[in-house]
């Protein structure tokens, strides 16, 4: 008996092995990728294909950064457009290049200062004409918070087409979203939504220009950070998404503090759930929630925040573990010292006896044999378990985590185009203390 | 629907053929050990009673819409111990019933035989107990070609571990025939709500979804002090306080998804698109219907209705949630102004503190919900004259149950004449 199941113990970390060398995963972070140090950038508005997370090749049309900078894709069109990561008070030189078979420009909604230049006047700023045109601008952010960009010619069409990023403006303090200590953070993420009808794509890929109508549009397929789920769980940068760099897989520890910065960059509004616990939301459109300006005191909790078009929140979210009424290592009752600094603070914060400490789990889980499992499924209740699971089950949980999805819970949003499941998810992952998270 | 009765019989023949040994193999059982901690955590006085226990079986049956259509549906249905238990029932004092005790299910009423219902059983409890809440899947009987495993997501329950958190993609689902208990340490009142996460786009469509809300422990302590018999929040100052508390959940069905699934169809995913608009589970009128509805197998699968009674001067709680899965929704309450004191199952002040420095109630018409956000609304009809008023979505063209106008999301509030 202990040699075959030693042997399946083996047999589990091959596949372990093989699975996670397949699927790229593994490196799962909690930062966020883009343009950072960089003040001056050369974009080209120009064409390229995503891959959808059933295997659909669309066209789209996207910002390339022609600058060769980490944390972007060097000469090629993305999905979204780059992340651009500043600090307060700096301005930035965009110089646009538009490679696009029509007119485009770039609106940066919250800034405080827009210079713009280029070959048109357009009704809402400068545009660069179709066939090499160029446009400049040059624009500074006072204030730090989340904000969006996206084309402001043609918009309804080229914000569907993929015209659209994220800026990121940071305070002046390290581990703050904003100048109030109620924005702390230990980590930080960016989730920007949107939602795509491919028969539009089709038809400009098609040149049938004069048969597009938006009003008829019909969005089948949705994104976090320009991927489907799940591809929305690979590690950024993966070779076989060429034109999808960034990820959204977050991860943290018991006790530590989460920034979600929400992004609503598509034609929809989309209800975001996040599973495990409530969000605070500290800030709306690059302000924070406050009276004062000091505190975030009209900030509000919630478990579902709907994200509308070119809305932007940021909101903190912890996972604590209090009151769970069992304990979610599966200490013994005499493992005292084994006490994590995370229950430590619940006993501190919630009162003696709120981190439940050696509390066996209250009830019998089923026997394996009437169960399905999850593939991020460890095999065991407990933070950093694990356990012996059927041939072919679990494997992509490394350390033990507990796997939390965070989506639309408009539950249509969950496929892609027909197939079930996809669309806007992914996960946060709950990690063991001793894990090291980039 | 001649047509769908015959699948019906041909489904049930079949699957009679194929279940014969579902006896031999399932294997159902409840976890509802007694409380016998020696602590009282629910705040009553008495140690002994802070277990509560849910039974639901997960299957799938039919329901009757409001234009008279038969819809195919998922759903969950509630199992109690004795059939006088109501469906959150507490274990014996002092009983020794052991863990996990095997049970068999029975076929008179729901489970096995068509037997879901929507909404889901509410699940109406408190502050401090502990829920154990067993989750028996009993099959599907009109897809015998499904093996699909089930789960209860409680939507919002804060600090979940993933083993109890229903996300059939983190963790474990129950297969048919057996059993799994959920455990839940009841620490935050409020409005939540519970449906299944298995194909979560599928199972929710199909209709397993209901309501589930915690009332706080400040209903129990000193509650008439601060003026109401009842209240949403531990507001610490009555501001949340109200007489009569209604649950309204809003659903959407697509019945072209709804009879895919019957006929064991190709699943309209990317078309789904409701006409159905529901509150639990009732297109207007029938949401004003205060009894059970039957469906085509004379079996009553509606049993919730929407009708809000309030005397005269006395307030309302809506504790008003959205599991539509395609659509928002705007609830408008034209006459009687809302007044939002929670949401996400918090209360509505600074970062959902009862203890916020900031009050951020607000008084509307209208709110606007999609799927997973709840809010809690107080409807005070202080200043109300006798009479009736109505809540509708103003999304109008959702007034209407499928071709039928004059219907949809919609129910009333009776202002009654002022209590004595």
């Amino acid at each position: 008996m202990m040699y075959i199941k030693n042997f399946r113990k083996l047999n589990s970390v091959l596949l372990l092995s093989a699975l996670l060398m397949f699927a790229g995963m593994g490196t799962g972070q909690a930062k966020i990728d883009g343009l950072e140090g960089v003040t001056t950038f050369n974009f080209t508005a120009k064409a390229g294909h995503i891959t959808t997370g059933e295997g659909n090749t669309v066209l789209f049309w996207g910002y390339a950064d022609d600058g060769g900078h980490q944390g972007s894709l060097s000469g090629q069109a993305q999905y979204p457009g780059p992340t651009i990561i500043i600090n307060a008070g700096e301005s930035i030189t965009i110089n646009l290049t538009n490679h696009l078979p029509q007119a485009t420009s770039m609106l940066f909604p919250g800034a405080d200062v827009v210079n713009a230049t280029g070959n048109i006047a357009g009704t809402l700023t400068m545009e660069a004409a179709f066939a090499n045109g160029t446009a400049q601008y040059q624009v500074t952010y006072n204030q730090p918070g989340t904000y969006t960009y996206y084309s402001g010619t043609n918009m309804d069409l080229q914000v569907e087409m993929g015209l659209v990023g994220a800026i990121v403006v940071r305070s002046g303090t390290a581990g703050q979203a904003y100048d109030s200590a109620d924005s702390s953070y230990d980590y930080e993420t960016l989730f920007l939504l949107t939602d795509m009808d491919p028969v539009i794509h089709d038809l400009v890929e098609f040149g049938r220009f004069d048969e597009i109508d938006l009003t008829k549009r019909n969005a089948v397929y949705w994104f976090i950070n320009g991927r489907n789920g799940p591809d929305t769980l690979l590690d950024p940068f993966v070779s076989w998404l060429p034109t999808q760099p960034y990820n959204s897989l977050p991860r943290i520890r018991p006790c530590e503090n989460l920034l979600l910065r929400l992004v609503g960059g598509g034609l929809d509004g989309h209800p975001f759930h996040t599973h495990g616990n409530n969000i605070n939301v500290i800030a709306k459109d690059a302000r924070l929630l406050s009276t004062d300006g000091a505190t975030a005191d009209l900030a509000f909790s919630d478990f579902t925040q709907s994200v509308y078009p070119g809305e932007t929140y940021d909101a903190l979210f912890t996972w604590t573990g209090a009151n769970m009424g069992w304990d979610y290592y599966g200490h013994a009752t005499e493992d005292v010292e084994t006490m994590t600094a995370c229950e430590q603070q619940v006993e501190a914060d919630f009162g003696p006896g709120a981190s439940s400490h050696g509390l066996p789990i209250p009830v019998t889980l089923p026997a394996i044999s009437e169960l399905t499992f999850s593939p991020f499924y460890s095999g065991s209740p407990y933070l950093g378990g694990g356990s012996f699971l059927p041939p072919g089950e679990g494997g992509f949980n490394q350390n033990g985590g507990f796997y939390y999805m965070w989506h639309s819970h408009n539950e249509k949003e969950l496929t892609n185009w027909d197939i079930f499941p996809g669309g806007m998810l992914t996960f946060l992952i709950i990690e063991p203390p001793s894990v090291t998270i980039e | 629907m001649r047509h769908h009765r015959a699948f019906s019989i041909i489904s049930i023949l079949a699957l009679l053929f194929c279940l014969g040994v579902m006896p031999a193999w399932a294997e159902f059982s409840v976890q509802c050990p007694p409380d016998v901690d020696g602590i009282d955590t629910d705040g009553d006085g008495d140690v002994n009673n802070d277990h509560v226990c849910v039974h639901l079986s997960s299957g799938d049956g039919f329901i009757k819409m409001a234009d008279g259509r038969d819809s195919y549906i998922f759903g969950f249905a509630s199992h109690r111990l004795a059939n006088s238990d109501p469906v959150v029932f507490q274990p014996e004092p002092g009983e020794s019933r052991p863990p996990a005790e095997s049970i068999g299910l029975p076929t008179s009423e729901g489970g096995l035989n068509l037997g879901a219902t929507f909404p889901a059983p509410t699940i109406e409890v408190r502050e401090g107990q502990k829920l154990y809440l067993t989750l028996s899947n009993v099959g599907m009987l009109m897809r015998p070609d499904l093996f699909d495993p089930h789960t209860v997501h409680y939507h919002g329950f804060p600090n979940v571990a993933s083993i109890f958190d229903g996300l059939p993609d983190s963790a474990i689902s129950i297969n048919m025939g057996f059993s799994l208990t959920y455990f839940y340490n009841l620490v935050e009142p409020g409005t939540f709500m519970y449906h299944c996460h298995v194909e979560a786009t599928e199972h929710m469509q199909m209709g397993m979804l209901g309501n589930i809300y915690v009332r706080p422990m400040q209903d129990l302590t000193d509650g008439t002090d601060l003026g109401y018999p009842s209240y949403a929040y531990n507001d610490g100052d009555g501001t949340t306080g109200y007489h009569v508390a209604k649950p309204l959940q809003i659903h959407s069905f697509d019945p072209n998804f709804h009879d895919a699934n019957e006929l064991v169809q190709p699943l309209p995913f990317a078309l789904m698109h409701d006409r159905y608009p529901m509150f639990n589970g009732r297109g207007y009128p029938d949401t004003l219907n205060p009894d059970n509805i039957a469906n085509q197998e004379l079996y009553e699968a509606q049993l919730m209705d929407s009708i809000i009674e309030v005397p005269q001067g006395e307030r309302v709680l809506l504790r008003l949630s959205s599991l539509a899965t395609v659509d928002f929704y705007t609830v408008a309450s034209p006459s009687i102004p809302m007044t939002v004191v929670g949401q996400g199952a918090r209360i509505l002040r600074t970062a959902g503190e009862t203890d916020g420095v900031q009050d951020l109630f607000y008084t509307t018409h209208s709110v606007t919900l999609g799927g997973g956000e709840a809010k809690d609304i107080l409807l005070d009809t202080t200043d109300i004259p006798e009479g009736t008023y109505f809540i509708y979505t103003t999304n109008l063209n959702n007034l209407s149950n499928d071709q039928e106008d004059y219907g949809g999301m919609m129910t009333e509030i009776v202002v009654q004449a002022a209590a004595l």
